[in-house]
């Protein structure tokens, strides 16, 4: 089998050609450094993306803290912490790498912030 | 009262950041960053996606972390900036007049620096006729209302224009539960980046339809269908490739045009083509003292090149302040063949020097040449072009060292 793909690790968008039989890739052509290559390999074994999104923040200066997925997690998962973000709600103030979210979905996906988000003193 | 000033950045984003940085870092101690948003960072505090600082700080932040990095230096190196202060007047003098809760105040200063970014197309730029519903966004709004202000635009969404800023906003109402029709490019490429084409779009299984147009919007107080539209090779409506798509949102993603009522007021020419300033090769604009960068000089896909630029642009304004440019005969830039526009636009002095360039047009194994007259100054060779990518070339001194014109082209 082949496949191609635009690789989503820079803005190079490198295009790949991938040549593989099941699993087993044979020849990956067009990728100009090895993150790359194992941007396809994942592909082709498990798709990995992080996941960005917002967390509810109270007595904060902005109402919402961005917050990503330390480490790129299963593609199949990103609707359902799409999801679950919405019931999470944290206390200004947030530090940026603050963990928000520890092990959801028991697949030990973990969710930091990604924004300093400051308590308002009222 | 007057106030005095060595150098004064309009913007807090982004360019305006790193431009204050870069001058305080070269020696410069009398800056002030004036900024219209209670908070720095500009356009990059909405921007929450990552992929941000691969090449400045070698990972893929979010918008708000690349930005953070800025606002710790400018707070550790004590730069000082007004925040809901809104420059209201610029002149040829290089007086500023600010507004905010203080009132009006009046600056003066040495040198100026235009960093107002750029703002979005809206849907009478484009002029698609229609009634006229809510629903109808341009996708940096709807950005900064779901990201920023936590209000949820819509729940069935029709993206008009393929830009970047269009295509992540299809992933992240999709990743907060809204579904997305379809993203419509006019053109016959995408104007984004290929890699949003596919972690955005194709991720989600949202089509994109390229020659496809939005030509009807229909609604009663609520928008509640688009007309959609082939476009012909020739730029005509394809008649019988008419539908309807039910959808209570549109979202506009369909250019960007630099910021600068201001630079007008001060007697600035603009390029007809980037909509920004024509500098010289130090970012400076046909006033003396005044410099811009960032996306107000032309419109940048990679924060990384924007606060690269800025930083480019401070080694000029600490040769201006310290009385080292002595303007020689300028050297005449033509363009040639493939390309949209060159940044600078003139050249005085010969120094090492980065051009930005865009493409007319998608294309593969493309040279850009540098040429006078017919003798070869520099070539280099692109495996890919897209004018939805930036390119940027640096010329050294010694090769550009005895010309009188300079022409680039794509072949």
């Amino acid at each position: 089998m082949e496949r191609k793909f635009v690789c989503i690790i820079c803005p190079n968008s490198c295009q790949i050609k991938v040549e593989y039989e099941n699993k087993t890739i044979k020849k990956i052509i067009g990728a100009q450094c090895p993150k790359g290559e194992a941007f396809v390999k994942n592909e082709i074994a498990n798709p990995l993306r992080v996941f960005v999104g917002s967390v509810k923040v109270t007595n904060g200066n902005f109402k919402l803290v961005s917050v990503k997925t330390p480490i790129p997690i299963p593609k199949k998962y990103l609707k359902h912490i799409g999801k679950l973000t919405h019931s999470l709600e944290v206390e200004a103030p947030v530090a940026i790498g603050q963990t928000i979210a520890l092990n959801l979905l028991n697949e030990k996906i973990d969710l930091v912030a990604t924004r300093k988000v400051n308590k308002i003193i009222n | 009262m007057l106030k005095e000033k060595e150098v004064i950045i309009i913007g807090g984003g982004a360019a305006g950041l790193a431009a204050a940085v870069a001058c305080q870092e070269k020696g410069i101690e009398d800056i002030l960053i004036i900024e219209r948003n209670a908070y720095l960072g500009g356009i990059l505090n909405q921007c929450i996606h990552d992929g941000f600082g691969l090449e400045k700080f070698n990972s893929s932040l979010s918008g708000p972390e690349y930005a953070q990095k800025y606002i710790d230096q400018v707070k550790e190196k004590k730069i000082p900036f007004l925040l809901d202060s809104m420059v209201i007047d610029l002149s040829t003098q290089k007086e500023v007049t600010v507004i905010n809760r203080q009132g009006l105040q009046h600056y003066r200063a040495k040198v100026i620096i235009l960093a107002m970014g750029c703002r979005e197309r809206t849907r009478g730029a484009i002029s698609i006729p229609g009634t006229r519903p809510a629903g109808i966004y341009t996708a940096g709004v709807a950005q900064e209302l779901i990201n920023l202000k936590n209000y949820m635009v819509g729940q069935k969404i029709v993206i008009l224009g393929s830009g970047d800023i269009g295509m992540i906003m299809a992933r992240r109402l999709t990743l907060e539960g809204a579904e997305v029709v379809l993203v419509a490019e006019k053109l016959p490429y995408s104007s984004g980046l290929p890699r949003n084409i596919n972690q955005c779009l194709y991720d989600f299984d949202i089509p994109l339809l390229l020659n496809h147009t939005v030509i009807d919007i229909k609604g009663n107080g609520r928008l509640s269908e688009v007309t959609l539209a082939e476009v012909g090779k020739r730029g005509g409506i394809i008649p019988k490739s008419k539908r309807k798509v039910a959808c209570d949102t549109l979202l506009l993603s369909v250019g960007l045009i630099p910021e600068n009522e201001l630079s007008r007021q001060a007697g600035i020419v603009l390029s007809l083509i980037t909509a920004g300033p024509e500098v010289d090769e130090r970012g400076q604009t046909n006033v003396p003292g005044i410099f811009a960068c960032g996306n107000v000089l032309q419109v940048h896909d990679i924060v990384d090149n924007v606060s690269l630029e800025a930083e480019y642009i401070t080694e000029g304004i600490l040769d201006y302040l310290q009385g080292r440019i002595s303007e020689s005969q300028e050297i005449k830039m033509t363009l040639g063949a493939g390309l949209r526009y060159v940044v600078p636009q003139k050249i005085f002095t010969i120094k090492d020097t980065i051009f930005s360039f865009r493409v007319n047009q998608p294309g593969k194994k493309k040279t850009l040449v540098f040429e006078e007259d017919q003798k070869l100054i520099k070539k280099k060779y692109f495996p890919r072009v897209n004018p939805a990518e930036m390119l940027r070339v640096k010329l050294s001194s010694s090769e550009l060292k005895d010309i009188n014109k300079l022409k680039v082209k794509l072949v």
